[in-house]
């Protein structure tokens, strides 16, 4: 059994209310931060617990605090990023929704640290009932004295109020997420500027995940260095991965980062093994927007070497080999997915979702979807394959938000790892509307350079 | 108080050291070196405040971040809201890596855009036909149908042709900066935005006409000349007029003594200049009520620094052409020369063709030969 931080107490019967929470040792941080620590003994506890950013670029978040501005006489801002909009990712909604204290708990100590008098939680506009359950643990905790003015006499005043988004996956993007937040349209700022020097109305602020804010509950709680024996190397601390697919037990689970993946897909523990007795083809092991891996070098590095489920295992050997822990969501495709159809259907939905603000992204995700359309429904030709190729390679890199690079990987992996499956498409336009290319050789044995 | 004069910065572009103040933008800068150095920008202007970073095709390599941290930028940047540090050295046009993107950006930027350049009113002073002329290939691989969009009047001076749109929002900032009243924006998002009103609205200022000058494209066109010439037949002359809203001081673009439209005066970027350091925007009455001569002072011929078709067939920096005659005929000259209009009516040098209405024919050279 690995070791559970977050999730811990999640099934716990009534969780949800204040009272019961409480009962199960909640708000202990915060009584613990707010009357012994000073804010900047808070940020070099996060450091030493060597927490990273759990929303997807895996950035130190006691680095990242480290950087907020404090100009005299201008306020501060922590917003919660719960835009969480990505496929395959859905573990901050199982957290808010199971247990919303531990976030408001995580959010009150943060915003200690930060000196935050107003924190937002942003959250995704489909997530209706969830601002429901947030705002009822917000109102519990200030009816108990751990929001509002002077929380538990320590002098310090916080509230935190919930921001519902419309629907778009670019204000997941933190400039992108600030301005929506501000009232205006979900554009990407240019940066620099960055939101630590200019964020919310134009203050430091800072713009952490979810899953990064209720971290933060157990560093206060055990101190940082506990939290850092976790993990392997740079991978501190446990990690929620949300698994969908064809697997047999999907949802979210809470890993220790110490597991292998083999390990995390095939132990009844965690996935159980792929779904009716099929075979593993390839994975997409950070959400969507992550290159995808075919089972081969998922399981095993080029190194020969098994796969470990932390930040630097994933991203073992690069783009060329290797993928991104990216936010989470680990997306298993069985031998009888087809890859060209599954990336046609995630470059729809970068289309759909590119806010148009920056030419490459808008015009490029566009144009790859309906090349990647029409070699799915059997009208290819050999060369939009590699003019596909040469589109994303265009796009990343060369836009204002991240967005752009999270369309073209997802094309570029795809194109890399299995690119003989697009040539038959190709090649054979009527088969390929019956048949699925199958498993092929994507789950060979690699051969170990020397 | 004595204004602290703030060291310069040292910025080298494509080998080219150039000293500015602080704050400047890498565009900026290169712009004051000039010439092939000087980034394209599709959505940067510099009168705007907020604007550029959009197009993408201002992309340069920053090789030495600067002097203290000389570390190049892991991306390419956009110059155009990129500050400039001291020591920084940028490669534009000698980085490979920015030609390449920026062909990118281009083939992006045409892809949806229709090829209708031969009825559009802006062909000729089109920066994206420019842009596309330096920095694109020929021929697309593009093989799906563009996405068009219906024609929409916004206010009756102005159309707004989304289907050429590059969505660059220069316009919107124009609505959003020199007035302050909102009613401009963007609806929807990614391929399928738009410019347009809330909802269908006319822009009813005084300085709506200024979004037409700074439209790169033909997306915006002033009403009182569509489909009237070609932007190059036309023969432009500066003028003002002593105006109460605007500083009245315009390019009139003219076929003969008509008055076909009257812009703002541009620079050589394409951008409004300034007059005592502020923009010359124009007022609506300028723009689209003073049609006649007599309503304007004229200052004199237009010098179009702009490299672009319009400023063809202005004789900027003309030269006179040597004289031939001695040199072909080896220093002797020549025992007869005759010349062609003591023989031929046609092309009578006396007959001033801007001053005929409609085109030429043998008639009017008939009729003044008559009379001299």
């Amino acid at each position: 059994m690995g070791r559970k931080l977050l999730l811990d107490k999640a099934h716990v019967e009534n969780i949800r209310s204040y009272d019961v929470y409480r009962r199960e040792g909640g708000y202990r941080s915060v009584e613990k931060a707010l009357k012994t620590m000073s804010p900047d003994a808070i940020t070099e506890e996060v450091k030493k617990s060597g927490l990273r950013g759990r929303g997807g670029a895996g950035f130190p978040t006691g680095m990242k605090w480290s950087f907020l501005a404090k100009p005299e006489g201008v306020p501060r801002y922590l917003v919660v990023n719960a835009d969480e909009s990505e496929p395959g990712t859905f573990k901050d909604r199982y957290l808010m929704e199971f247990i919303p204290h531990l976030l408001i708990e995580g959010m009150i100590v943060s915003s200690f640290a930060l000196g935050s008098k107003v924190s937002y939680i942003y959250i995704r506009g489909e997530y209706a009932w969830i601002v429901d359950i947030l705002e009822q643990a917000i109102q519990e905790a200030k009816n108990n004295g751990f929001l509002g003015k002077n929380i538990q006499g320590s002098g310090f005043d916080c509230e935190i109020y919930v921001h519902r988004g419309a629907g778009a996956y670019i204000c997941g993007e933190e400039t992108a997420l600030i301005e929506s937040l501000e009232g205006k349209r979900g554009n990407p700022r240019i940066k620099p500027p960055f939101p630590a020097v200019k964020g919310v109305w134009d203050c430091p602020t800072v713009v952490n995940n979810v899953e990064t804010i209720a971290a933060v509950v157990p560093i206060i709680n055990d101190g940082g260095e506990e939290y850092a024996k976790i993990g392997i190397g740079k991978s501190t601390g446990t990690k929620l991965i949300s698994s969908c697919g064809n697997i047999n037990k999907p949802g979210v689970y809470e890993i220790d980062m110490t597991i292998s993946v083999e390990e995390f897909i095939y132990s009844d523990e965690y996935c159980g093994g792929i779904a009716n007795g099929k075979k593993l083809k390839a994975c997409i092991p950070g959400g969507s927007s992550v290159p995808i891996l075919p089972a081969n070098l998922l399981l095993k590095t080029a190194k020969g070497e098994k796969r470990m489920m932390t930040y630097e295992g994933l991203a073992d050997g690069g783009f060329a080999t290797g993928s991104m822990m990216g936010s989470g969501g680990f997306i298993v495709l069985d031998e009888d997915q087809c890859v060209v159809k599954h990336t046609y259907t995630l470059a729809r939905f970068y289309r759909h979702e590119s806010c148009g603000q920056c030419s490459p992204c808008r015009e490029g995700t566009g144009w790859m979807e309906k090349i990647l359309l029409n070699i799915d429904k059997g009208k290819g030709k050999m060369s939009d394959i590699d003019l596909l190729w040469d589109i994303q390679r265009k796009i990343e890199g060369n836009t204002i938000c991240p967005l752009g690079d999270a369309a073209a990987w997802p094309v570029a992996a795809a194109i890399r790892h299995f690119r003989d499956e697009f040539e038959w498409h190709v090649l054979n336009p009527d088969e390929s509307q019956r048949r699925n290319y199958g498993l092929a050789h994507y789950a060979d044995a690699l051969t170990v350079p020397a | 108080m004595a204004e602290e004069k703030k060291p310069l910065f040292k910025v080298t572009i494509d080998n080219i050291t150039i000293e500015v103040e602080p704050g400047t933008s890498i565009l900026m800068a290169a712009r004051r070196i000039g010439g092939d150095v000087t980034p394209p920008a599709m959505c940067f202007y510099s009168k705007l405040e907020g604007s550029g970073g959009k197009c993408r095709t201002c992309l340069v390599e920053v090789s030495k971040g600067s002097e203290k941290d000389p570390r190049p930028m892991p991306k390419l940047v956009a110059s155009c809201r990129t500050t400039v540090m001291d020591g920084m050295e940028v490669k534009n046009i000698t980085s490979d890596k920015v030609l390449d993107a920026r062909a990118g950006v281009v083939e992006f930027l045409l892809i949806n855009h229709p090829l209708d350049c031969p009825i559009c009113d802006q062909a000729g002073e089109c920066h994206l036909q420019d842009l596309s002329y330096e920095h694109g290939k020929e021929g697309t691989r593009y093989e799906f149908r563009r996405r068009t969009f219906e024609k929409e009047d916004i206010g009756p001076y102005i159309q707004l042709h989304m289907t050429r749109c590059i969505l660059c929002y220069r316009c919107t900032y124009v609505a959003d900066q020199l007035t302050n009243s909102r009613v401009h924006g963007i609806l929807d998002r990614g391929d399928h935005a738009e410019i347009s009103t809330y909802i269908s609205k006319a822009i009813e200022n005084d300085f709506s006409g200024n979004m037409i000058d700074v439209c790169p494209v033909g997306a915006l066109t002033d009403k009182t000349f569509r489909f009237k010439n070609r932007v190059w037949f036309t023969k432009p002359v500066d003028a003002h007029r002593d105006c109460p809203t605007c500083c009245g001081k315009v390019t009139l673009w003219n076929r003969g003594d008509e008055v076909l439209r009257v812009t703002s005066r541009k620079d050589q970027f394409g951008e409004v200049q300034s007059f005592d350091g502020k923009p010359g925007w124009i007022c609506n009455t300028c723009r689209f009520d003073k049609k006649k001569m007599s309503d304007w002072v004229i200052e004199g011929p237009t010098k179009i620094a702009r490299h672009s078709v319009i400023s063809a067939n202005h004789y900027v920096g003309a030269t006179r052409p040597q004289e031939t005659i001695a040199e072909v005929m080896g220093g002797r000259d020549p025992k007869l020369l005759m010349d062609i209009h003591a023989i031929s009516d046609v092309n009578d040098p006396k007959v001033d063709l801007s001053e005929v209405k409609g085109a030429p024919t043998s008639a009017t050279y008939e009729k003044t030969k008559k009379l001299s």
